[in-house]
Protein backbone atom coordinates (compact mmCIF):
# COMPACT_ATOMS: atom_id res chain seq x y z
CA UNK A 1 0.00 0.00 0.00
CA UNK A 2 3.07 2.15 0.17
CA UNK A 3 4.03 1.97 -3.13
CA UNK A 4 3.89 5.35 -4.88
CA UNK A 5 1.73 6.11 -8.20
CA UNK A 6 4.01 7.89 -10.92
CA UNK A 7 2.24 11.21 -10.64
CA UNK A 8 2.32 10.73 -6.86
CA UNK A 9 6.02 10.35 -6.72
CA UNK A 10 6.34 13.66 -9.04
CA UNK A 11 4.51 15.78 -6.52
CA UNK A 12 6.72 13.89 -3.81
CA UNK A 13 9.34 15.18 -5.88
CA UNK A 14 7.97 19.35 -6.05
CA UNK A 15 6.87 19.35 -2.75
CA UNK A 16 10.50 18.14 -1.89
CA UNK A 17 12.57 20.57 -4.42
CA UNK A 18 10.05 23.32 -3.29
CA UNK A 19 11.16 22.74 0.39
CA UNK A 20 14.79 22.22 0.09
CA UNK A 21 16.24 25.94 -0.74
CA UNK A 22 15.20 26.96 2.60
CA UNK A 23 16.11 24.00 5.09
CA UNK A 24 20.33 24.39 6.12
CA UNK A 25 20.14 21.08 8.42
CA UNK A 26 21.23 18.48 5.87
CA UNK A 27 20.21 15.71 7.89
CA UNK A 28 16.44 17.39 6.97
CA UNK A 29 16.86 18.14 4.19
CA UNK A 30 14.66 16.48 1.36
CA UNK A 31 12.09 15.30 4.39
CA UNK A 32 9.40 18.22 4.47
CA UNK A 33 7.34 18.33 7.60
CA UNK A 34 3.72 19.07 7.55
CA UNK A 35 1.68 19.90 10.92
CA UNK A 36 -1.64 17.90 11.22
CA UNK A 37 -3.32 20.86 11.27
CA UNK A 38 -2.01 21.86 8.08
CA UNK A 39 -2.63 18.37 6.91
CA UNK A 40 -6.20 18.29 7.54
CA UNK A 41 -6.33 21.74 6.02
CA UNK A 42 -5.22 20.27 2.96
CA UNK A 43 -7.64 17.41 3.12
CA UNK A 44 -11.11 19.65 4.38
CA UNK A 45 -9.81 21.98 1.24
CA UNK A 46 -8.99 18.57 -1.37
CA UNK A 47 -12.36 16.99 -0.27
CA UNK A 48 -14.35 19.07 -2.48
CA UNK A 49 -17.88 18.86 -0.25
CA UNK A 50 -18.90 21.68 1.50
CA UNK A 51 -18.12 21.47 5.10
CA UNK A 52 -20.80 21.63 7.85
CA UNK A 53 -21.03 23.57 10.59
CA UNK A 54 -22.58 21.13 12.89
CA UNK A 55 -20.73 17.71 12.08
CA UNK A 56 -19.03 14.68 14.03
CA UNK A 57 -16.32 15.24 12.14
CA UNK A 58 -12.99 17.14 13.27
CA UNK A 59 -9.73 16.39 16.04
CA UNK A 60 -10.93 14.08 19.25
CA UNK A 61 -7.18 14.29 20.73
CA UNK A 62 -3.96 14.90 20.46
CA UNK A 63 -2.85 18.08 19.68
CA UNK A 64 -2.99 18.90 15.78
CA UNK A 65 0.09 21.45 15.96
CA UNK A 66 2.57 18.48 15.97
CA UNK A 67 4.54 17.40 12.77
CA UNK A 68 3.10 14.41 11.06
CA UNK A 69 5.14 11.38 10.97
CA UNK A 70 2.67 9.17 9.09
CA UNK A 71 -0.91 9.15 8.35
CA UNK A 72 -3.24 5.86 9.36
CA UNK A 73 -6.54 5.32 7.85
CA UNK A 74 -9.02 3.45 9.95
CA UNK A 75 -12.83 2.67 10.32
CA UNK A 76 -12.10 2.87 14.02
CA UNK A 77 -9.66 4.01 15.94
CA UNK A 78 -9.30 1.55 18.61
CA UNK A 79 -6.51 0.59 20.98
CA UNK A 80 -5.55 -2.43 18.67
CA UNK A 81 -5.45 0.15 15.75
CA UNK A 82 -3.82 2.88 17.72
CA UNK A 83 -0.73 0.19 18.82
CA UNK A 84 -0.62 -1.24 15.02
CA UNK A 85 -0.64 2.61 13.71
CA UNK A 86 2.53 3.08 16.49
CA UNK A 87 4.77 0.40 15.26
CA UNK A 88 4.50 1.34 11.97
CA UNK A 89 5.98 4.42 13.14
CA UNK A 90 2.45 6.69 12.43
CA UNK A 91 1.00 9.42 14.77
CA UNK A 92 -2.05 10.93 12.95
CA UNK A 93 -4.96 8.33 12.53
CA UNK A 94 -7.74 9.14 10.58
CA UNK A 95 -11.13 7.52 11.34
CA UNK A 96 -14.61 6.95 10.20
CA UNK A 97 -16.08 6.02 13.62
CA UNK A 98 -15.85 7.66 16.55
CA UNK A 99 -12.83 6.96 18.88
CA UNK A 100 -14.49 7.38 22.93
CA UNK A 101 -17.31 5.37 22.05
CA UNK A 102 -19.92 7.72 21.21
CA UNK A 103 -21.37 10.32 19.46
CA UNK A 104 -20.19 12.90 21.76
CA UNK A 105 -16.87 11.16 21.26
CA UNK A 106 -15.11 12.76 23.92
CA UNK A 107 -11.96 12.00 25.56
CA UNK A 108 -13.30 13.46 29.07
CA UNK A 109 -16.46 11.31 30.10
CA UNK A 110 -18.84 12.61 32.69
CA UNK A 111 -17.53 9.72 35.36
CA UNK A 112 -14.06 8.35 35.31
CA UNK A 113 -13.67 5.36 33.35
CA UNK A 114 -10.63 2.87 33.27
CA UNK A 115 -10.87 2.13 29.98
CA UNK A 116 -11.17 5.76 28.28
CA UNK A 117 -8.22 6.59 30.84
CA UNK A 118 -5.90 3.89 29.55
CA UNK A 119 -6.74 4.74 25.94
CA UNK A 120 -5.43 8.55 26.69
CA UNK A 121 -2.78 7.70 28.50
CA UNK A 122 -1.66 5.25 25.34
CA UNK A 123 -2.48 8.49 23.26
CA UNK A 124 -0.20 10.98 24.99
CA UNK A 125 2.30 8.71 25.80
CA UNK A 126 2.70 8.00 21.78
CA UNK A 127 1.98 11.57 21.04
CA UNK A 128 -0.79 10.39 18.92
CA UNK A 129 -3.56 12.84 16.97
CA UNK A 130 -6.91 11.13 16.35
CA UNK A 131 -9.18 13.09 13.22
CA UNK A 132 -12.24 11.79 12.42
CA UNK A 133 -13.38 12.06 8.99
CA UNK A 134 -16.94 10.55 8.40
CA UNK A 135 -19.34 12.66 7.51
CA UNK A 136 -17.86 14.83 4.77
CA UNK A 137 -15.67 11.46 3.41
CA UNK A 138 -19.06 10.04 2.63
CA UNK A 139 -20.47 12.69 0.85
CA UNK A 140 -17.84 12.40 -1.78
CA UNK A 141 -18.98 10.54 -5.35
CA UNK A 142 -18.19 7.98 -5.92
CA UNK A 143 -19.70 6.99 -2.91
CA UNK A 144 -15.76 5.66 -1.48
CA UNK A 145 -17.61 3.54 0.84
CA UNK A 146 -19.72 1.63 -1.42
CA UNK A 147 -17.03 1.71 -4.14
CA UNK A 148 -14.40 0.38 -1.28
CA UNK A 149 -16.71 -2.58 -0.36
CA UNK A 150 -17.67 -3.60 -3.88
CA UNK A 151 -13.45 -3.70 -4.13
CA UNK A 152 -13.19 -6.11 -1.00
CA UNK A 153 -15.53 -8.41 -2.68
CA UNK A 154 -13.44 -8.58 -5.75
CA UNK A 155 -15.85 -7.24 -7.94
CA UNK A 156 -14.28 -3.46 -8.94
CA UNK A 157 -15.07 -4.58 -12.50
CA UNK A 158 -18.41 -5.50 -11.79
CA UNK A 159 -19.49 -2.11 -10.80
CA UNK A 160 -22.48 -0.70 -12.45
CA UNK A 161 -21.44 2.84 -14.78
CA UNK A 162 -22.28 5.68 -12.45
CA UNK A 163 -23.34 3.59 -9.63
CA UNK A 164 -20.65 2.46 -7.32
CA UNK A 165 -23.43 1.07 -4.89
CA UNK A 166 -24.43 -1.91 -7.73
CA UNK A 167 -23.05 -4.74 -9.00
CA UNK A 168 -23.84 -7.03 -11.65
CA UNK A 169 -21.80 -10.42 -11.02
CA UNK A 170 -21.43 -13.56 -12.03
CA UNK A 171 -24.91 -15.83 -11.11
CA UNK A 172 -23.95 -17.57 -7.53
CA UNK A 173 -26.06 -18.91 -4.64
CA UNK A 174 -27.03 -16.83 -1.51
CA UNK A 175 -24.56 -19.45 0.52
CA UNK A 176 -21.79 -18.69 -1.91
CA UNK A 177 -22.55 -14.76 -1.67
CA UNK A 178 -22.29 -14.95 2.06
CA UNK A 179 -19.47 -16.93 2.28
CA UNK A 180 -17.40 -14.68 -0.34
CA UNK A 181 -18.32 -11.94 1.79
CA UNK A 182 -17.30 -13.98 5.40
CA UNK A 183 -14.07 -14.56 3.50
CA UNK A 184 -12.99 -11.17 1.86
CA UNK A 185 -13.76 -8.91 4.68
CA UNK A 186 -12.21 -11.18 6.87
CA UNK A 187 -14.94 -11.31 9.49
CA UNK A 188 -15.56 -13.73 12.10
CA UNK A 189 -18.74 -13.39 13.59
CA UNK A 190 -20.51 -10.17 12.57
CA UNK A 191 -22.04 -11.60 9.02
CA UNK A 192 -25.77 -12.39 9.49
CA UNK A 193 -27.81 -12.99 6.50
CA UNK A 194 -31.81 -13.35 5.93
CA UNK A 195 -32.94 -15.27 2.91
CA UNK A 196 -32.78 -18.85 1.27
CA UNK A 197 -29.40 -20.28 0.98
CA UNK A 198 -29.60 -21.41 -2.78
CA UNK A 199 -31.31 -18.03 -3.92
CA UNK A 200 -29.32 -17.01 -7.16
CA UNK A 201 -27.44 -13.98 -6.96
CA UNK A 202 -26.76 -11.39 -10.27
CA UNK A 203 -27.14 -7.80 -8.65
CA UNK A 204 -26.11 -6.67 -5.58
CA UNK A 205 -27.16 -3.32 -4.07
CA UNK A 206 -24.37 -1.92 -1.71
CA UNK A 207 -25.43 0.27 1.69
CA UNK A 208 -22.40 0.32 3.60
CA UNK A 209 -22.71 2.12 6.79
CA UNK A 210 -25.94 2.92 9.42
CA UNK A 211 -29.43 2.67 7.08
CA UNK A 212 -32.66 3.30 7.30
CA UNK A 213 -36.14 1.04 6.00
CA UNK A 214 -37.04 3.69 3.68
CA UNK A 215 -33.15 3.17 2.01
CA UNK A 216 -33.72 -0.58 1.45
CA UNK A 217 -37.31 -0.38 0.96
CA UNK A 218 -36.16 1.68 -2.18
CA UNK A 219 -33.06 -0.24 -3.16
CA UNK A 220 -33.90 -4.07 -2.34
CA UNK A 221 -36.61 -4.66 -5.27
CA UNK A 222 -34.36 -3.24 -7.74
CA UNK A 223 -31.53 -6.40 -6.80
CA UNK A 224 -31.42 -9.55 -5.96
CA UNK A 225 -29.57 -9.11 -2.43
CA UNK A 226 -28.53 -6.11 -0.18
CA UNK A 227 -24.81 -6.25 1.34
CA UNK A 228 -25.43 -3.53 4.32
CA UNK A 229 -23.68 -2.75 7.39
CA UNK A 230 -26.28 -2.26 9.91
CA UNK A 231 -29.46 -1.61 9.77
CA UNK A 232 -32.80 -1.36 12.66
CA UNK A 233 -33.93 -5.16 13.54
CA UNK A 234 -37.55 -3.81 13.47
CA UNK A 235 -37.14 -2.24 10.07
CA UNK A 236 -34.98 -3.59 7.40
CA UNK A 237 -34.24 -7.36 8.72
CA UNK A 238 -38.00 -7.83 9.02
CA UNK A 239 -38.92 -6.34 5.84
CA UNK A 240 -36.14 -8.76 4.02
CA UNK A 241 -37.63 -11.30 6.14
CA UNK A 242 -41.14 -10.76 4.90
CA UNK A 243 -39.93 -10.76 1.41
CA UNK A 244 -37.91 -13.74 1.55
CA UNK A 245 -40.42 -16.05 3.10
CA UNK A 246 -43.54 -14.97 0.56
CA UNK A 247 -41.05 -16.74 -2.06
CA UNK A 248 -39.82 -13.48 -3.94
CA UNK A 249 -36.62 -14.47 -3.65
CA UNK A 250 -33.83 -11.65 -2.55
CA UNK A 251 -31.56 -11.17 0.34
CA UNK A 252 -30.01 -9.41 2.85
CA UNK A 253 -26.39 -9.47 4.43
CA UNK A 254 -25.46 -7.41 7.62
CA UNK A 255 -21.65 -7.18 8.02
CA UNK A 256 -21.86 -4.56 10.71
CA UNK A 257 -21.55 -0.80 10.70
CA UNK A 258 -17.63 -0.48 11.42
CA UNK A 259 -16.63 -3.84 9.21
CA UNK A 260 -18.88 -2.27 6.18
CA UNK A 261 -16.94 0.86 6.40
CA UNK A 262 -12.82 -0.25 6.47
CA UNK A 263 -12.46 -0.93 2.70
CA UNK A 264 -13.77 2.76 2.20
CA UNK A 265 -11.54 3.75 4.41
CA UNK A 266 -8.44 1.62 2.85
CA UNK A 267 -9.57 4.26 -0.68
CA UNK A 268 -9.73 7.10 2.02
CA UNK A 269 -5.40 6.35 2.07
CA UNK A 270 -4.90 5.72 -1.32
CA UNK A 271 -6.73 9.36 -1.78
CA UNK A 272 -4.88 10.83 0.71
CA UNK A 273 -1.26 10.05 -0.56
CA UNK A 274 -2.12 12.34 -3.56
CA UNK A 275 -2.94 15.26 -1.10
CA UNK A 276 -0.70 14.77 1.60
CA UNK A 277 2.61 13.54 -0.46
CA UNK A 278 5.18 14.35 2.64
CA UNK A 279 3.76 11.77 4.60
CA UNK A 280 3.42 7.87 4.25
CA UNK A 281 0.11 6.57 4.52
CA UNK A 282 -1.19 3.73 5.58
CA UNK A 283 -4.65 1.59 5.98
CA UNK A 284 -4.98 -0.36 9.12
CA UNK A 285 -8.57 -2.11 8.94
CA UNK A 286 -10.36 -2.14 12.44
CA UNK A 287 -11.55 -5.97 11.37
CA UNK A 288 -14.62 -7.39 12.58
CA UNK A 289 -15.43 -6.33 16.17
CA UNK A 290 -17.86 -9.77 16.58
CA UNK A 291 -17.35 -13.38 17.13
CA UNK A 292 -19.48 -16.16 17.75
CA UNK A 293 -19.01 -19.58 19.39
CA UNK A 294 -19.94 -21.63 16.43
CA UNK A 295 -17.98 -19.43 14.04
CA UNK B 1 -66.02 -12.15 21.21
CA UNK B 2 -64.55 -9.13 20.16
CA UNK B 3 -60.84 -7.39 19.84
CA UNK B 4 -62.08 -4.60 21.91
CA UNK B 5 -63.24 -6.59 24.55
CA UNK B 6 -59.89 -8.60 24.27
CA UNK B 7 -58.20 -4.84 24.53
CA UNK B 8 -60.19 -4.06 27.42
CA UNK B 9 -59.52 -7.07 29.35
CA UNK B 10 -55.44 -6.79 28.72
CA UNK B 11 -55.90 -2.86 30.35
CA UNK B 12 -57.82 -4.07 32.98
CA UNK B 13 -55.62 -6.60 34.29
CA UNK B 14 -52.14 -4.99 33.18
CA UNK B 15 -51.83 -3.61 36.38
CA UNK B 16 -50.47 -0.66 35.25
CA UNK B 17 -51.50 2.63 34.20
CA UNK B 18 -52.94 2.26 30.51
CA UNK B 19 -50.68 4.49 27.98
CA UNK B 20 -53.80 6.59 26.11
CA UNK B 21 -50.75 8.23 24.07
CA UNK B 22 -49.07 5.38 22.74
CA UNK B 23 -48.54 5.30 18.88
CA UNK B 24 -47.17 1.84 19.62
CA UNK B 25 -50.18 -0.14 21.33
CA UNK B 26 -52.97 0.36 18.89
CA UNK B 27 -54.48 -1.61 16.86
CA UNK B 28 -52.56 -2.15 13.30
CA UNK B 29 -55.01 -4.14 11.01
CA UNK B 30 -58.90 -4.43 11.55
CA UNK B 31 -60.35 -2.88 14.79
CA UNK B 32 -62.37 -3.36 18.17
CA UNK B 33 -65.29 -4.54 16.30
CA UNK B 34 -63.37 -7.49 14.97
CA UNK B 35 -65.21 -10.87 15.65
CA UNK B 36 -61.99 -13.19 17.09
CA UNK B 37 -61.49 -16.78 16.62
CA UNK B 38 -58.52 -16.99 18.30
CA UNK B 39 -55.25 -15.01 19.66
CA UNK B 40 -51.25 -15.66 18.75
CA UNK B 41 -48.70 -13.76 20.37
CA UNK B 42 -45.65 -13.37 18.91
CA UNK B 43 -42.56 -10.89 18.78
CA UNK B 44 -43.24 -9.70 15.29
CA UNK B 45 -46.27 -9.73 12.99
CA UNK B 46 -44.32 -11.18 10.03
CA UNK B 47 -45.88 -12.31 7.03
CA UNK B 48 -45.07 -15.90 7.79
CA UNK B 49 -46.77 -15.58 11.21
CA UNK B 50 -49.53 -14.04 10.31
CA UNK B 51 -50.31 -16.85 7.26
CA UNK B 52 -49.41 -19.28 10.27
CA UNK B 53 -51.91 -18.06 12.59
CA UNK B 54 -54.43 -17.67 10.72
CA UNK B 55 -53.81 -21.68 9.63
CA UNK B 56 -54.15 -22.76 13.26
CA UNK B 57 -57.66 -20.67 13.05
CA UNK B 58 -56.65 -17.85 14.77
CA UNK B 59 -57.01 -14.61 13.52
CA UNK B 60 -56.41 -12.08 16.36
CA UNK B 61 -52.45 -11.42 16.64
CA UNK B 62 -51.01 -9.55 19.57
CA UNK B 63 -47.27 -8.86 18.49
CA UNK B 64 -44.94 -7.17 20.78
CA UNK B 65 -43.41 -5.37 17.41
CA UNK B 66 -43.96 -4.35 14.68
CA UNK B 67 -46.31 -4.43 11.86
CA UNK B 68 -45.20 -2.69 8.97
CA UNK B 69 -41.09 -2.56 9.23
CA UNK B 70 -41.16 0.72 11.37
CA UNK B 71 -41.52 1.57 14.92
CA UNK B 72 -44.80 3.60 14.43
CA UNK B 73 -46.14 1.18 11.56
CA UNK B 74 -45.84 4.39 9.62
CA UNK B 75 -47.58 2.50 6.08
CA UNK B 76 -46.37 6.02 4.16
CA UNK B 77 -42.49 5.21 5.13
CA UNK B 78 -42.64 1.62 3.41
CA UNK B 79 -45.81 2.25 1.12
CA UNK B 80 -43.39 2.41 -1.82
CA UNK B 81 -42.03 -1.30 -1.62
CA UNK B 82 -43.29 -3.04 -4.35
CA UNK B 83 -42.80 -6.46 -3.55
CA UNK B 84 -44.77 -7.51 0.10
CA UNK B 85 -46.69 -4.38 1.01
CA UNK B 86 -49.92 -4.89 -0.87
CA UNK B 87 -49.72 -8.37 -0.49
CA UNK B 88 -49.72 -8.11 3.40
CA UNK B 89 -52.41 -5.73 3.40
CA UNK B 90 -54.49 -7.79 0.74
CA UNK B 91 -53.80 -11.38 3.11
CA UNK B 92 -54.90 -9.30 6.48
CA UNK B 93 -57.47 -7.88 5.08
CA UNK B 94 -59.19 -11.04 3.27
CA UNK B 95 -58.54 -13.09 6.30
CA UNK B 96 -60.18 -10.78 8.41
CA UNK B 97 -56.68 -10.36 10.78
CA UNK B 98 -57.08 -7.90 13.52
CA UNK B 99 -53.27 -6.78 15.15
CA UNK B 100 -52.92 -4.91 18.66
CA UNK B 101 -49.54 -4.71 19.63
CA UNK B 102 -48.91 -4.83 23.42
CA UNK B 103 -45.12 -3.49 23.83
CA UNK B 104 -44.82 -0.20 25.61
CA UNK B 105 -47.92 -1.98 28.15
CA UNK B 106 -45.71 -5.00 28.14
CA UNK B 107 -42.78 -3.07 29.61
CA UNK B 108 -44.95 -1.19 32.35
CA UNK B 109 -45.98 -4.35 33.53
CA UNK B 110 -44.55 -6.16 36.57
CA UNK B 111 -42.89 -8.57 35.49
CA UNK B 112 -42.11 -7.73 32.34
CA UNK B 113 -42.41 -10.45 30.29
CA UNK B 114 -40.06 -9.89 27.70
CA UNK B 115 -37.36 -10.03 31.11
CA UNK B 116 -39.21 -13.08 32.53
CA UNK B 117 -38.77 -15.19 29.35
CA UNK B 118 -35.24 -14.00 28.34
CA UNK B 119 -34.35 -15.18 31.71
CA UNK B 120 -35.95 -18.18 31.40
CA UNK B 121 -34.49 -19.11 28.04
CA UNK B 122 -31.15 -18.23 28.73
CA UNK B 123 -31.10 -19.69 32.12
CA UNK B 124 -30.43 -16.75 34.63
CA UNK B 125 -31.86 -17.99 37.51
CA UNK B 126 -33.95 -15.69 39.74
CA UNK B 127 -32.05 -16.73 42.76
CA UNK B 128 -29.00 -14.75 41.11
CA UNK B 129 -30.78 -11.53 40.58
CA UNK B 130 -29.61 -8.90 43.03
CA UNK B 131 -32.95 -7.43 43.54
CA UNK B 132 -36.40 -8.31 41.92
CA UNK B 133 -36.45 -6.45 38.64
CA UNK B 134 -33.05 -5.27 38.60
CA UNK B 135 -32.06 -7.89 35.56
CA UNK B 136 -29.03 -7.49 37.23
CA UNK B 137 -27.45 -11.12 37.54
CA UNK B 138 -24.80 -12.23 39.72
CA UNK B 139 -24.01 -15.92 38.87
CA UNK B 140 -20.57 -18.19 39.64
CA UNK B 141 -17.66 -17.20 37.86
CA UNK B 142 -17.06 -18.32 34.80
CA UNK B 143 -15.46 -16.83 31.35
CA UNK B 144 -17.21 -15.17 28.45
CA UNK B 145 -16.81 -18.04 25.70
CA UNK B 146 -18.47 -20.54 28.21
CA UNK B 147 -21.22 -18.22 28.80
CA UNK B 148 -21.37 -17.24 25.02
CA UNK B 149 -21.86 -20.85 24.45
CA UNK B 150 -24.22 -21.79 26.97
CA UNK B 151 -26.33 -18.59 25.55
CA UNK B 152 -26.59 -19.72 22.06
CA UNK B 153 -26.45 -23.52 22.96
CA UNK B 154 -30.11 -22.79 25.28
CA UNK B 155 -31.67 -20.13 22.73
CA UNK B 156 -30.68 -21.53 19.61
CA UNK B 157 -30.10 -18.01 18.16
CA UNK B 158 -27.96 -19.43 15.23
CA UNK B 159 -26.39 -15.80 14.25
CA UNK B 160 -26.00 -14.02 17.99
CA UNK B 161 -22.86 -11.77 17.94
CA UNK B 162 -20.32 -11.60 20.80
CA UNK B 163 -17.41 -8.63 21.78
CA UNK B 164 -14.86 -9.04 24.18
CA UNK B 165 -12.34 -11.92 24.66
CA UNK B 166 -13.24 -15.19 25.21
CA UNK B 167 -10.94 -15.85 27.99
CA UNK B 168 -12.23 -12.86 30.75
CA UNK B 169 -13.36 -14.16 33.55
CA UNK B 170 -16.74 -12.56 34.49
CA UNK B 171 -19.74 -13.04 36.60
CA UNK B 172 -21.78 -9.88 36.46
CA UNK B 173 -24.51 -9.82 33.80
CA UNK B 174 -26.92 -7.06 33.05
CA UNK B 175 -29.81 -8.85 31.09
CA UNK B 176 -31.47 -5.98 28.13
CA UNK B 177 -34.36 -6.62 26.06
CA UNK B 178 -34.80 -6.02 22.56
CA UNK B 179 -33.06 -2.17 22.25
CA UNK B 180 -33.28 -1.69 25.90
CA UNK B 181 -29.42 -2.75 26.09
CA UNK B 182 -27.41 -1.54 29.23
CA UNK B 183 -24.17 -0.01 28.62
CA UNK B 184 -21.34 -1.81 29.05
CA UNK B 185 -19.40 0.40 30.85
CA UNK B 186 -21.07 0.45 33.85
CA UNK B 187 -18.32 -0.80 36.33
CA UNK B 188 -21.22 -3.04 38.14
CA UNK B 189 -21.25 -4.68 34.97
CA UNK B 190 -19.13 -7.28 33.40
CA UNK B 191 -21.45 -8.62 30.44
CA UNK B 192 -24.51 -6.88 28.95
CA UNK B 193 -26.81 -9.89 27.51
CA UNK B 194 -29.78 -8.17 25.02
CA UNK B 195 -31.37 -8.43 22.39
CA UNK B 196 -29.88 -5.43 19.76
CA UNK B 197 -27.82 -2.10 20.15
CA UNK B 198 -26.44 0.47 17.89
CA UNK B 199 -22.82 -0.40 16.58
CA UNK B 200 -21.14 3.66 16.66
CA UNK B 201 -22.19 7.46 16.98
CA UNK B 202 -24.92 6.09 20.18
CA UNK B 203 -24.79 7.14 23.82
CA UNK B 204 -22.68 4.72 24.54
CA UNK B 205 -20.57 2.42 21.74
CA UNK B 206 -20.46 -1.09 23.69
CA UNK B 207 -19.15 -3.28 21.01
CA UNK B 208 -16.40 -0.67 21.00
CA UNK B 209 -15.75 -0.06 24.37
CA UNK B 210 -15.77 -3.81 24.83
CA UNK B 211 -13.29 -4.36 22.38
CA UNK B 212 -11.00 -1.27 23.47
CA UNK B 213 -11.72 -3.32 27.15
CA UNK B 214 -10.23 -6.53 25.88
CA UNK B 215 -7.15 -4.94 24.36
CA UNK B 216 -6.46 -2.97 27.65
CA UNK B 217 -7.09 -6.63 29.73
CA UNK B 218 -9.84 -5.12 31.17
CA UNK B 219 -13.04 -8.35 31.73
CA UNK B 220 -16.05 -6.82 29.86
CA UNK B 221 -18.50 -8.82 27.43
CA UNK B 222 -21.23 -8.17 24.99
CA UNK B 223 -23.40 -11.06 23.68
CA UNK B 224 -26.41 -9.68 21.64
CA UNK B 225 -29.12 -12.30 20.71
CA UNK B 226 -31.00 -10.33 17.92
CA UNK B 227 -33.88 -8.30 18.99
CA UNK B 228 -36.66 -10.85 17.80
CA UNK B 229 -34.54 -13.72 19.62
CA UNK B 230 -34.30 -11.88 22.61
CA UNK B 231 -37.88 -10.46 22.92
CA UNK B 232 -39.90 -13.66 21.64
CA UNK B 233 -39.87 -16.25 25.23
CA UNK B 234 -41.54 -13.78 26.50
CA UNK B 235 -44.42 -14.02 24.68
CA UNK B 236 -45.24 -17.48 25.62
CA UNK B 237 -45.70 -15.89 29.07
CA UNK B 238 -47.61 -13.23 27.42
CA UNK B 239 -50.12 -15.70 26.06
CA UNK B 240 -50.50 -17.99 29.06
CA UNK B 241 -51.42 -14.72 31.33
CA UNK B 242 -53.82 -13.67 28.14
CA UNK B 243 -55.25 -17.13 28.74
CA UNK B 244 -56.27 -16.33 32.07
CA UNK B 245 -58.64 -13.84 31.17
CA UNK B 246 -59.71 -14.56 27.51
CA UNK B 247 -61.10 -18.63 28.39
CA UNK B 248 -63.49 -17.98 25.20
CA UNK B 249 -61.37 -18.66 22.76
CA UNK B 250 -57.97 -20.39 21.92
CA UNK B 251 -54.58 -18.47 22.95
CA UNK B 252 -51.03 -19.06 21.56
CA UNK B 253 -47.61 -18.49 20.75
CA UNK B 254 -46.77 -18.55 17.47
CA UNK B 255 -43.08 -17.89 17.29
CA UNK B 256 -41.45 -15.39 14.48
CA UNK B 257 -38.62 -17.37 15.27
CA UNK B 258 -34.26 -16.20 14.23
CA UNK B 259 -34.52 -14.18 11.24
CA UNK B 260 -30.95 -14.64 10.38
CA UNK B 261 -28.35 -17.36 9.68
CA UNK B 262 -24.60 -17.12 9.83
CA UNK B 263 -22.34 -18.03 6.89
Amino acid sequence: MTRLSRREFVRLGTAGAAAAPWILDPAALGAATISALEAIGRIQKAAGVPWNAQTVDGFKVGDPSRPVTGIVTTSLATVDVMRRAVKAGANLIITAGPTFYSRADTPAPPAPDPVVAAKNEFVAANHLIVWRFSEHWRLRRPDPFAQGLGDALGWARARTKGDAARLTVPALTLEALAARVKSRLDARGGVRVVGRQQTRVRTIGLLPGTRSIQEMVALLPRVDAVIAGEIREWESSEYARDVVNAGLGKALILVGRSLSEDAGMGVCADWLRTIVPEAPVRWLPAGDPYWRPTA
Amino acid sequence: MTAGEVVGRIKKNLGAPWRENSYRDTFKSGGPETQVTGIATTVFASFDVIQRAVAAGLNMIVPHEVTYWNDRDDKSLVSADPLLYQQKLEYLAAHNVVIFRTHDSMHDQRPDFTFVGSAREIGLDAKYETAPGSHRFVVPETTLGALASSVQRRTGAKALRVAGDPNARVSRIQLGVGYATGAANDPGVDVVISGEQQELDGVLDSPEYVCDAAALGIPKGWIMLGHAVSEEAGMLEMAQWIRGFVPEVPVQLVKAGEPFWAP
